[in-house]
């Protein structure tokens, strides 16, 4: 009977799996963050870059002030941010010392703990960052081991790319990352005690998506196979596209026989707390999915498309028509839901290609796709993908396309922006637009309380006073009686 | 929903723009109200409805019963020689075993050990509640069809000395 | 981690850590004696458990009975709030030995300072002036002191303190008797016969200083006047005291932060000092090793929220900022709003409440356990509401405050709302800088009454 932790990554990776990464503000982390700190989680999966250029663009939040007023309300749990190599915010490649400045600014600000994530496997530029990490002054490094179904990527490969990791003395620990939530119990069965056989005494964590339901029933025999910690989310937060639920996760392990030690009082809380939250904002709540046999072969999700049945045609690719039109309505929302006037639906329709044929969705990507994000013909109708772009822009074509020859050095990029600024400033000046920082300088200082059951009153009075001929009114619903007057 | 002095704070922000004078919001647990004084004052009456969770009591003196969810009566003092009759289990208290049916006992009712006072109903379970005494009903407390919290104190008996 | 707290105490300050608890994601247990079962704090808190009856001896001074309460509803750490047994080493050694943390000073530091002759000793030992005083051994050597310290005297129970045990000698004849009457009174109401004696400073301000510290640091967060009291009971505290000279107000933070130093102490507590309005110099009174009613004030002035710091040290937390990183802005100014006919010689109102209407808007805080419908019970203080408001600047305050006392309506008890409205028309309090003499002056003047 095993010893597990649960690792929550309802602010983050459930934020952005579920609602579009825009869904959390300063204040409503806040309002929680104390309760968060008594449950007893490892470690909260707390930001990224993504996340910080939402909190500036969409929030007009400070992203440092956020991890440091979150760092003081959890004084007892690690706040962890997930890495994406040589990138910071912005699309571009950023030079090896501007990325150790990120990361010590990062440490300085409160994060204790940084997941080192290479999905193409560059080992090197894994263990680069991970040592400039480790510099930084971060305490807790985990490598990922980005699972996919293919052939190349078998239990051997996963066990030998951990023992890689392992020999790093800037790695402390392990996890087994799963995004598309692909991973079956029977392969867990070899796949973890493969790696664990290579890692000695390394911890091992355990992170894997719902989107076809399997997640929670792996989750449940990791435990036996000597999985550590296993990232879940909360409440509405969980299932769908997202992580297992908490709570259910917590019963079924204890069902087993393992010990979890945690406050389930308080993680109750956490959880009413974002049911409460998605309720008055209107946000949507992650459902468990039912088993798709045919996304494990296609690892494509649902999405029709009408109109290039004549240009598969012309390629000789009709009788597979619907894989294709299936795919090409996905890439196109991952994409930004481009107008499809030239050149996007070629750029759509091969990535939808690409995707078909190939071993794995954006397993290869025409250099028209990278430059499409790297938005070189212009701006989406809407923000592409986070995880694709992510994706997309971790390869190592997209480095070079990115670089217009090497990043600028720091001491150059210093010189673009007005002396005497902060480094975190500088750091969001070099890598978003000015007026979004700008605006987000102005912004008045987040509050910190949120009560998610006001929304609706407040929302009313705010309506009201678009009408000011309106002072008297009576709103009456069970348990819920507002009267206003004159 | 629970009411903290931020959330009439955000609401004041709003209110005072509006060209409302008076605010009254009135749920389960709490009734608001807000009037504008002024010089962007505003005069204040909450009243928190929520009943007090009794757990249990650390004297030797029997507890008072539970004050009635809206209301804030007094509970009763105890008096030492009168004996409680207490709910055996958390659920809604009946006094008479169908509705419309005359109520088991009434203030005065002599009672025996093994008398069936009331029924206290849990998740459809009707479990019966026995006086645990011989004497007279002093007082009954909760209303009928009131929800008690385990062990609370649903009746007082005055016992008859031993025959 | 401290996940569940019993809230030893009642009234508003039992709402008070109740609030902060909430904000927390602490839970909370209060423990209540039969007359406050159906307060505001019992249908705030997450669990009410019955302490025993109404009267104060039977319930919320019943160390026994508060530690059976915090094993019964399972709490790791008791807040026993100010006054009963906030500052009792009984119930701070019973905590330890159930293995309940006690949210406050460590139990020697208890006895340091709540020994008033011992705190003496500390004070002195930490470089802090004292007020010329001692004890005596025999009459002989009573009378001795008293010639060389100087009339008037001040004869004080060493284990008294937050105003009480205290008798004022003016004629040397009268020492003898009013000794004698001191030691049966003193061991009467604090089970210990000792007193000692003191210069009576006829002119002095209350002065104080709010300290925190974690047991191995300590940071002062400003000062408190006081001075605005009856029968030493305070009726308007504000921070920082007002017409104090820098070069005063910096030794009395440094002398307290040295006194905290000296104890190693830990939690929060204050040190009283009175301030020598003539001589232009301070001497330390005593140290209350507890929360105090008044702490609003410094919050509002610091920015911090003190309940939780008390919280935070007692997990065992190091402090989370240096004396540096403190920052203090505006003036703040408490009015106690208490329960009684300040018409009629103060006399106390208990009863029920049938309104409660308050002050709401920016700068104003109320800390209640009012609401219509409330009880005032006649078998504790007469406390029903501190009124707090903050200001740019003390004269900014003083106006917030008429506005806000003019919106605090309470029936069904008396109160002296007229009469804080009173005292912030009155030319010597809006000058600032009032002694402890001012009050009574104030109250015979009439100057406000009806």
């Amino acid at each position: 009977m095993a010893e597990v932790k649960i690792l929550d990554a309802s602010i983050r990776d459930g934020n952005q799996s579920l609602w579009g990464a825009t869904g959390l503000s300063t204040r409503q982390i806040l309002e929680i963050a104390p309760v968060m700190n008594r449950v007893g989680f490892h470690a909260l999966d707390f930001t990224s870059s993504t996340a910080m250029g939402v909190a500036v663009r969409t929030f007009r939040e400070d992203p440092w002030e956020r991890i440091r007023l979150a760092r003081a309300a959890m004084p007892d749990t690690r706040l962890q941010l997930i890495g994406t190599g040589l990138r910071f915010i912005s699309w571009e490649s950023q030079h090896p010392d501007f990325m150790q400045l990120v990361y010590d600014r990062l440490v300085a600000n409160g994060v204790t703990r940084f997941m080192v994530l290479e999905p193409t496997h560059d080992m090197p530029q894994a263990l680069a960052s991970a040592r400039m990490i480790r510099k930084a002054g971060g305490e807790e490094i985990v490598g990922a081991l980005t699972y996919t179904i293919s052939a190349v990527h078998d239990d051997d490969f996963y066990a030998d790319l951990a023992a890689q990791f392992a020999a790093s003395p800037d790695i402390d620990r392990l996890y087994v990352k799963d995004p598309s939530g692909l991973l079956l119990p029977e392969r867990a069965r070899t796949l973890i005690p493969a790696i664990k056989a290579r890692i000695g005494a390394m911890p091992l964590e355990l992170h894997s998506h719902c989107t076809i339901g399997l997640a929670p029933l792996t989750y449940t025999i990791a435990a036996e196979l000597g999985i550590e910690v296993m990232h879940v989310c909360c409440g509405p937060l969980a299932n769908g596209s997202s992580l297992p639920n908490a709570v259910r996760l917590v019963a079924n392990l204890r069902e087993l026989g393992h010990r979890v030690d945690i406050d389930d009082r308080a993680l109750a809380r956490v959880a009413d707390y974002f049911t409460r939250l998605a309720k008055a904002e209107g946000l949507p709540a992650g459902v468990p999915q039912d088993y798709d046999a045919s996304f494990l072969r296609h690892q494509i999700a649902g999405g029709i498309m009408t109109t290039t049945r004549r240009q598969l045609a012309e390629v000789k690719l009709e009788h597979r028509f619907d894989e294709v039109v299936a795919e090409i309505g996905r890439v196109r929302a991952e994409l930004g839901h481009p107008i499809m006037v030239t050149p996007f639906p070629q750029i759509v329709v091969s990535q939808a290609l690409y995707n078909v044929i190939g071993t794995e969705r954006y397993s290869n990507v025409a250099d028209q796709t990278i430059r499409y994000v790297l938005g070189r013909f212009g701006r989406p109708t809407k923000p592409i993908d986070p995880d694709i772009l992510d994706r997309i822009l971790s390869r190592p074509r997209a480095r070079e396309l990115m670089n217009e020859g090497e990043p600028m050095s720091l001491a150059d990029m210093r010189k673009r922006f007005a002396k005497g600024i902060s480094d975190d400033e500088f750091l969001l000046r070099a890598t978003m637009p000015a007026e979004e920082v700008d605006a987000m300088l102005a912004a008045r200082p987040p509050r910190r309380h949120y009560n998610p059951d006001l929304r609706p009153v407040l929302k009313l009075l705010d309506e009201l006073n678009k009408r000011p001929a309106v002072s008297d009114l009576i709103v009456e619903k069970p348990d819920f009686h507002l009267q206003l007057r004159a | 929903m629970n009411l903290t002095n931020d959330d009439v704070q955000e609401i004041l922000h709003l209110l005072d723009a509006s060209s409302s004078n008076e605010f009254h919001l009135h749920t389960e647990r709490f009734k608001l109200a807000l009037r504008r004084a002024g010089d962007g004052l505003w005069a204040q009456s909450t009243e928190i409805l929520s009943p007090p969770k009794l757990a249990g009591s650390v004297s030797e003196a029997p507890l008072a019963p539970l004050p009635a969810a809206a209301a804030s009566t007094a509970p009763t003092l105890a008096v030492d020689s009168l004996m409680d009759v207490r709910a055996p289990l958390v659920g809604h208290f009946y006094r008479a075993p169908k509705p419309g049916a005359p109520p088991f006992v009434e203030p005065g009712s002599r009672v025996e050990e093994t008398t069936v006072v009331a029924i206290i109903e849990t998740m459809k379970l009707m479990n019966s509640v026995y006086a645990g005494v011989a004497g007279r009903v002093v007082e009954i407390f909760p209303e009928n069809g009131q929800f008690v919290e385990q062990d609370a104190v649903l009746m007082r008996v005055d016992p008859e000395p031993p025959q | 981690m401290i996940h569940r707290i019993l809230i030893a105490n009642r009234g508003e300050i039992a709402v008070r850590v109740i609030r902060t608890c909430r904000r927390l994601g602490i839970e909370t247990v209060l423990a209540a004696s039969e007359a406050d079962l159906d307060s505001l704090p019992a249908r705030l808190a997450d669990a009410v458990i019955c302490l025993g009856g109404p009267r104060s001896p039977d319930s919320y001074l019943k160390v026994a009975a508060v530690i059976a309460a915090a094993k019964m509803g399972k709490a790791d750490a008791i807040h026993p709030g100010y006054g009963f047994l906030s500052e009792n080493r009984d119930l701070a050694l019973a905590s330890a030995a159930a293995g309940i943390i006690f949210i406050g000073p460590t139990e020697a530091q208890l006895d340091a300072v709540g020994d008033k002759l011992k705190a003496r000793g500390h004070a002195v030992a930490a470089g802090l002036p004292v007020v010329p005083g001692g004890q005596a051994a025999t009459l002989d050597e009573a009378q001795d002191l008293a010639r060389s310290i100087g009339w008037p005297v001040l004869v004080k129970a060493v284990g008294g303190g937050g105003g009480r045990g205290m008798k004022l000698v003016e004629e040397p004849d009268r020492l003898v008797e009013t000794l004698e009457l001191a030691v049966a009174e003193a061991a009467a109401a604090f089970g210990d016969p000792r007193v000692y004696l003191e210069r009576y400073v006829a002119s002095g301000r209350h002065v104080e200083v709010q300290l925190l510290g974690d047991g191995h640091e300590v940071v002062h967060l400003g000062d408190r006047d006081c001075s605005i009291q009856r029968r030493y009971q305070k009726l308007v505290e504000e921070a920082p005291a007002p017409n104090l000279a820098d070069g005063l107000r910096a030794e009395m933070h440094r002398a307290a932060v040295a006194f905290g130093r000296h104890l190693g102490y830990r939690g929060l507590g204050t040190v009283e000092f009175l301030v020598d309005c003539q001589r232009n110099s301070f001497y330390f009174l005593e140290m209350n090793a507890r929360i105090q009613v008044e702490h609003p004030v410094t919050e509002a002035i610091c920015g911090l929220d003190l309940v939780a710091e008390q919280i935070a040290v007692a997990e065992g937390r190091r402090l989370a900022m240096t004396q540096e990183q403190i920052r203090f802005s505006g003036h703040a100014i408490e009015c106690r709003i208490n329960a009684e006919d300040w018409t009629r010689d103060f006399r106390p109102s208990p009863g029920t409440v049938t309104v409660a209407e308050f002050p709401s808007g920016p700068g104003i805080r109320v800390d209640t356990h009012m609401q219509a419908g409330a009880r005032v019970p006649p078998h504790y203080d007469s406390l029903l509401a501190k009124l707090i408001v903050h200001g740019t600047d003390r004269a900014a305050a003083i106006e917030r405050m008429g506005k806000a006392l003019a919106l605090c309506r309470i029936d069904g008890v008396a109160t002296n709302t007229a009469m804080h409205a009173g005292l912030m028309r009155a030319g010597p309090f809006l000058a600032g800088g009032v002694d402890t003499a001012y009050f009574p002056k104030f109250l015979s003047e009439g100057a406000s009454h009806g």
